[in-house]
């Protein structure tokens, strides 16, 4: 069987020398015959006859040995495909509109899966990625929450579910073994790190456990700073590297191409967590991810249990401990896909929307080129065609027509991509990596396959109904009403899916303007940051180089303000601690939290955060003045109701000795979440009296913000060559940063509502345009008794109002539900607007006013004579 | 007894499945055989040696011996090579492989067997 089969599909391939070898054998067998009978005494004509009766049927034995030769089905589909192509060749404006049609739908779902597959469904690149598991802690709400050093030793200590449990940090390390000094990202992790993932260093060793020690430095560097910085010299192990001013060993050089954790940008070095060694006894310091390699056979769902059993008991040893209540074990790429998930089935099922209405459209041009082609149907049928052979030329022809759309659809969505990648910035993990692959074309054939059965379905039923009696009779009217009804409903139907995708593009638009327009709380224009590599232990040289620096900053033209802070408004919940409000005492696990942040004198200036209230920090709040704090107007309404903040005291459990701090100030409300919808409560500490590390540098200015950027780096650069600045971002970029995941997703929505637009308005263009043409004689009379020219006008339109009225009532309801949906999944969307669905309503009408437009036209400029002279 | 035309339309979807299956068999099992016994042939060889073997008996169009070596070539119990005929005229001569005799042997141990049973079946009833 195997052997036989291996033989046909040989013989599929060498078909044309095959034929000839049979034919001249089958030649030499006639004329061998044809001698034998005149040798019998037969004259030649005869004989030639009689040899080709004994023969039997030469053109049998050919098509038989045809297909016996080949994979019969093979054979016989790349003949009704090369057919299906001839005569789509031949219907060159039909082929273009199908194609087109199609290559806008198959492209769509083909960005859309090209980036569902790079994001959500593309294994991490570590062996066995299957085992890996995201860990947190989670509190009584079930808020999850990072891990302290503590927390993270006592679970890494007990657990017996993980091969190896490790956690992981992002940091800045500024290299300044030479001249110029230079920042990378990097990551403080513990020591298994490298057999967690499962890899092995290029060069070198992982690390040990005892390197967690405080006191040793040991550094991993990443193949491509190996590269770079060290010219990829193996000698590189065992030297010593200033990192931070400090020299760290280089124990090994990682693979090319690694990188952990995935979604952070260019991971250049790892050290262990012996560079945290003041934050390792602090139960209270949450700043820790976790990832963990599950043993071999144990479940994400057992491994959740037995650590929470940990969680519980430790919640237990430590009752102030509230954030440790449960745990969290999740895939990691359920971790890395995490927010962008719901935002990209949105688009998913939108896609699946438009590739529906990019079928119909197709099905109903069919339908059309159907109703031209009842004849030749008929025929066909009458010389005994059978049905089954119609299905299957119409079939064939649909996936001929399928494959020429997903051709030109992933040329479209390459271009796509390309124009709409760059808007999400580095809002979606691992979404720079998205390309047109293997896996994306395979898809597209895929669709090209499953739409070509569905938009061909219809058309090809109704072509093997054809009668042949009635449709060969001279003149007659082919296809029923029945027919012209059911492209109408296909009309109706677009009208309907785009009604619901116009809504939801609608409703992303709404939602995102609104995020572009709402106040910040900060004035995001003429605003310089940057942060800077100062790796200071000594906190007076620390404080002294801070104020020097701002010094240097404010001199240069065009700055008006500078000052450091951090975090800065929309970098979220980064520094979160609770208080004590002096009047009203609370237990430990009930005592108010909120955020938090560092700032010097002048940052509320130069970030254009208004002081409301009291005043800002001055150079004398240092370590020796009172403590004092300032805050919010957020804060001052949620935990001072009705009364005046300034003078009240409250104590935060931050730094070494926490004391009870006045209120100095009170200051508008600046955005800290980036998606937040009320403003978040919020204290500042004025650095000097709490100076953990150097803030963020923002810089005010009166020119282009980016015109002060060298200066800025010199400026720096003369107080301490070795001292690198990174991260430069104007204001603009950071509030654009902070919605463009909701831009990326409006843009390709606003893009799908577009095509579907069109398909619509394409699909009515095309039903009125024949329902015209098959009606030619009617208007004729018509006119000919005297309609006036608008009443002509009017029949057409009032067909193409009927079509988009029945297509709006039946959207309604799908609008109403994917509004619904789309609320869940997407954060600002405010469904149930009737604005947005009125507004979705009038383009449809337009659209439908349009594409009646030119049909309509031609109807009223029927010539009655002529058009009843050719019935 | 005449294999006029073989009961065999291709089927759109599959290797063909012939009513006359049997017949078809039947034919291979006496091309198979020609082949062994008289070394390599080419399609009219063939056909002439059946004719001459069934005495008129069974006449078939001889087109249909094509067919039947092509489904021999493809089970790889024959094969093919092009030479010269009797009167010098280019041909291709079929000749039986190891695997051809094998399933030969076989096939002509349960022809036996069973034309024997239908034989001494059919003997049976005319008894009475």
């Amino acid at each position: 069987m195997l052997r036989e089969l291996l033989s046909r599909i040989q013989g599929s391939f060498r078909r044309r020398r095959l034929e000839q070898e049979f034919d001249d054998e089958v030649r030499s067998h006639l004329e061998m015959l044809k001698e034998r009978f005149i040798a019998r005494g037969m004259d030649p004509a005869e004989a030639f006859y009689a040899a080709r009766r004994q023969f039997g049927g030469v053109t049998q034995v050919k098509q038989d040995f045809r297909e016996r030769r080949s994979v019969p089905v093979f054979y016989v589909l790349l003949e009704d495909v090369r057919q299906a192509f001839s005569r789509l060749r031949k219907a060159k404006r039909f082929t273009a509109a199908a194609a087109l049609t199609l290559a806008l739908g198959i492209g769509a779902g083909a960005a859309v899966f090209a980036v569902l597959d790079t994001v959500v469904l593309r294994p991490l690149p570590y062996p066995e990625p299957g085992r890996l598991m995201a860990f947190r802690s989670v509190d009584q709400r079930g808020t999850p929450h990072h891990l302290s050093y503590p927390d993270f030793f006592d679970f890494r200590k007990h657990n017996r579910v993980f091969e190896h449990l490790v956690c992981y940090r992002d940091a800045a390390f500024t290299l300044t073994d030479s001249l110029p000094p230079i920042q990378v990202a990097g990551a403080i992790v513990s020591w298994d790190l490298f057999p967690m993932l499962g890899v092995q260093p290029a060069l070198g060793r992982g690390f040990l456990p005892e390197e967690e020690n405080p006191g040793t430095h040991t550094v991993l560097l990443s193949h491509r700073l190996w590269k770079s910085r060290f010219g990829g010299d193996p000698g590189i192990l065992g030297r010593a590297v200033r990192i931070n001013g400090v020299p760290f060993t280089v124990i090994g050089v990682g693979p090319p191409g690694f990188q952990f954790p995935a979604e952070a940008a260019a991971v250049e070095l790892w050290v262990t967590l012996s560079e945290d060694a003041t934050a390792r006894d602090q139960r209270g310091a949450r700043m820790l991810d976790a990832i963990g390699r599950l043993k071999p056979g144990v479940s994400a769902r057992q491994a959740q249990s037995e650590m929470d059993q940990l969680a519980g008991a430790l919640a237990r040893q430590y009752p102030g401990n509230k954030n440790v209540a449960r745990t969290l074990v999740l895939p990691e790429l359920r971790r890395l896909a995490g927010s962008s998930l719901k935002p990209l089935l949105v688009l998913a099922g939108a896609v699946a929307m438009l590739l529906l209405i990019a079928c119909v459209n197709t099905a109903n041009l069919l339908l059309a080129r159907n109703a031209e082609r009842a004849r030749e149907f008929a025929l066909r049928t009458a010389l005994g065609a059978s049905r089954l052979a119609i299905v299957r030329q119409m079939l064939t022809e649909g996936l001929a027509l399928g494959l020429l759309g997903a051709g030109g659809g992933v040329l479209l969505s390459f271009g796509a991509l390309k124009a709409v990648l760059p808007l999400a910035g580095d809002s979606v993990p691992r979404l720079s990596d998205t390309s047109i692959d293997a896996r994306v074309l395979a898809f597209s054939i895929a669709l090209a396959v499953l739409t070509s059965v569905l938009f061909s379905f219809a058309p090809a039923v109704q072509a093997a109904r054809a009668d042949p009696a009635g449709a060969l009779k001279e003149g007659a009217r082919t296809i029923a009403r029945g027919h012209d009804r059911f492209r109408s409903g296909l009309v109706v139907v677009q009208i309907t899916l785009g009604l619901v995708l116009l809504v939801a593009a609608e409703l992303l638009a709404a939602g995102f303007l609104h995020l572009v327009h709402r106040d910040l709380g900060f004035r995001a224009g003429e605003l310089l940051t940057f942060d800077v590599g100062l790796a200071e232990p000594n906190v007076t040289r620390q404080i002294a180089f801070c104020d020097r620096m701002l010094e240097h900053l404010r001199a240069i033209p065009g700055v008006q303000a500078a000052a450091t802070g951090t975090p800065l408004p929309l970098e979220g919940h980064q520094m979160r601690a609770a208080f004590d409000i002096e009047q009203r005492p609370a237990a430990a696990p009930d005592r108010p939290r909120c955020d938090t942040a560092i700032v010097t004198p002048g940052y509320f200036r130069a970030m254009g955060i208004p002081l409301l209230k009291g005043r800002d920090f001055s150079e004398r709040d240092d370590a020796q003045a009172a403590p004092i704090l300032v805050v919010n107007q957020a804060f001052a309404r949620k935990y001072f109701p009705g009364e005046d903040v300034i003078g009240k005291r409250i104590r935060p459990g931050l730094g070494p000795t926490p004391a009870m701090r006045e209120i100095v100030g009170v200051v508008g409300d600046a955005k800290q979440a980036a998606l937040g919808a009320d403003p978040d409560p919020i204290y500042y500490y004025p650095y000097k009296q709490l100076p953990w590390f150097l803030g963020t540098v923002v810089l005010r200015t009166v020119v282009p913000p980016l015109a002060v950027e060298s200066a800025a780096r010199a400026a720096v650069a003369s107080l301490d060559r070795h001292v690198a600045i990174h991260g430069i971002r104007t204001g603009k970029e950071r509030s654009a940063a902070a919605i463009a995941q909701m831009q990326f997703v409006t843009t390709l929505m606003g893009g799908f509502a577009i095509i579907a637009l069109l398909l619509a308005g394409a699909g009515l263009y095309g039903v009125l345009s024949y329902a015209v043409a098959r009606r030619r004689g009617e208007i004729g009379v018509r006119i000919a008794l005297g309609a006036a020219h608008k009443e002509v006008l009017g029949l057409v339109f009032r067909q193409a109002m009927s079509l988009v009225a029945a297509g709006l009532v039946l959207g309604l309801a799908g609008a109403a539900a994917a509004s619904r949906v789309l609320g869940t999944m997407i954060y600002g969307i405010r469904p149930g607007d009737p604005l947005i669905l009125a507004g979705a309503c009038c383009m449809l009408v337009i659209t439908g006013i349009a594409a009646a437009y030119v049909p309509a036209a031609r109807a009223a400029s029927v010539d009655p004579m002529q058009a009843l002279r050719s019935e | 007894m005449a294999i006029a035309k073989e009961l065999c339309y291709p089927s759109p979807l599959g290797m063909t499945k012939d009513r006359s299956e049997v017949l078809q068999g039947t034919l291979d099992l006496m091309v198979l055989k020609t082949l062994d016994a008289l070394g390599p042939l080419h399609g009219y060889g063939v056909a002439r040696r059946i004719e001459q073997l069934s005495e008129e008996t069974l006449r078939l169009n001889e087109g249909t011996v094509y067919a039947s070596l092509l489904r021999l070539l493809q089970k790889g119990w024959i094969r093919s090579e092009w030479g010269a005929s009797e009167n010098n005229r280019r041909a291709k001569f079929y000749s039986i492989t190891r695997a051809g005799r094998k399933h030969l042997a076989r096939e002509t141990e349960s022809w036996e067997r069973i034309s024997g049973v239908i034989g001494r079946v059919l003997r049976l009833g005319s008894q009475h």
